[in-house]
C-alpha cells in the first residue's frame, strides 16, 4: 500500500513537473541571435507586398522621408 | 502596430513613413489592419528573405511548436537610408523615442 502511495506521489509530481514545462515553454523562447543591423548601418533595401497587394520598396522613400520600420511577431497580437 | 497608428501624423508631419513587416500573408495582414484600423503599408515577408537580411529571424515556442517568426524590432532609416535608432524586443513597443527622434530631425532640418 505504501509503495502505491508512493508511485502515485512519484506520478503526481513528474506530471506537475511536466505541466510546469509545458506552461514555461508557452512563454519563454529560445534567445535570439544579435540582430545583423545596428545604428549607422545601411538598411538593406527590400520589395515586399503590403495589405493591398501593392509592392512597397525601402528605395521608394530614398531622399524623400525616413522610414520607421516596424517589425512585429504575428498579426492579431498585441503591440 | 496601433501604437504607431495612435503616432502617425505626428510621424508624417515629420517627414516619417511607417512600415510594419511581418510573415503574416498580405489576406491576414489586410484583415488585421481592418480591425485595429491601420492605414499604413504592413508588408509581408513571407519567405523570411528580409528577417534574414536584418537578422531577426527568431524562433517562438507556441504550445510546443516551434515557429520561426520575426524578432520584435523598430528602425529609423534616414533619408539616406541609413539606420538612425533602433529598439528591440519590449522596447520597441513604445514608438514614443522613433517619434521623437523624428521631431527632432524635423527641427535641424
Amino acid at each position: 500500500m505504501k509503495k502505491l502511495g508512493f508511485a502515485i506521489l512519484t506520478a503526481a509530481c513528474a506530471l506537475s513537473i511536466g505541466s510546469m514545462r509545458a506552461s514555461a515553454a508557452d512563454t519563454k523562447t529560445a534567445a535570439a541571435p544579435q540582430p545583423k543591423i545596428k545604428v549607422g548601418d545601411t538598411a538593406p533595401d527590400f520589395k515586399l507586398l503590403d495589405q493591398n497587394f501593392k509592392t512597397v520598396s525601402l528605395s521608394d522613400f530614398k531622399g524623400k522621408k525616413n522610414v520607421a520600420l516596424a517589425f512585429y511577431v504575428f498579426a492579431f497580437t498585441g503591440g | 502596430m496601433q501604437n504607431f497608428q495612435a503616432n502617425l501624423k505626428r510621424l508624417e508631419a515629420a517627414d516619417t513613413q511607417v512600415l510594419g513587416i511581418s510573415i503574416d500573408s498580405p489576406p491576414s495582414n489586410g484583415a488585421w489592419a481592418k480591425q485595429i484600423n491601420v492605414d499604413f503599408p504592413l508588408l509581408s515577408d513571407m519567405d523570411h528573405q528580409v528577417l534574414t537580411a536584418y537578422g531577426l529571424n527568431k524562433e517562438y515556442d507556441i504550445k510546443g511548436a516551434k515557429i520561426l517568426a520575426a524578432r520584435r524590432m523598430n528602425y529609423l532609416i534616414d533619408k539616406e537610408g541609413k539606420v538612425v535608432e533602433m529598439q528591440v524586443d519590449n522596447d520597441a513597443i513604445d514608438p514614443s523615442k522613433v517619434v521623437d527622434v523624428c521631431e527632432r530631425k524635423k527641427l535641424k532640418e
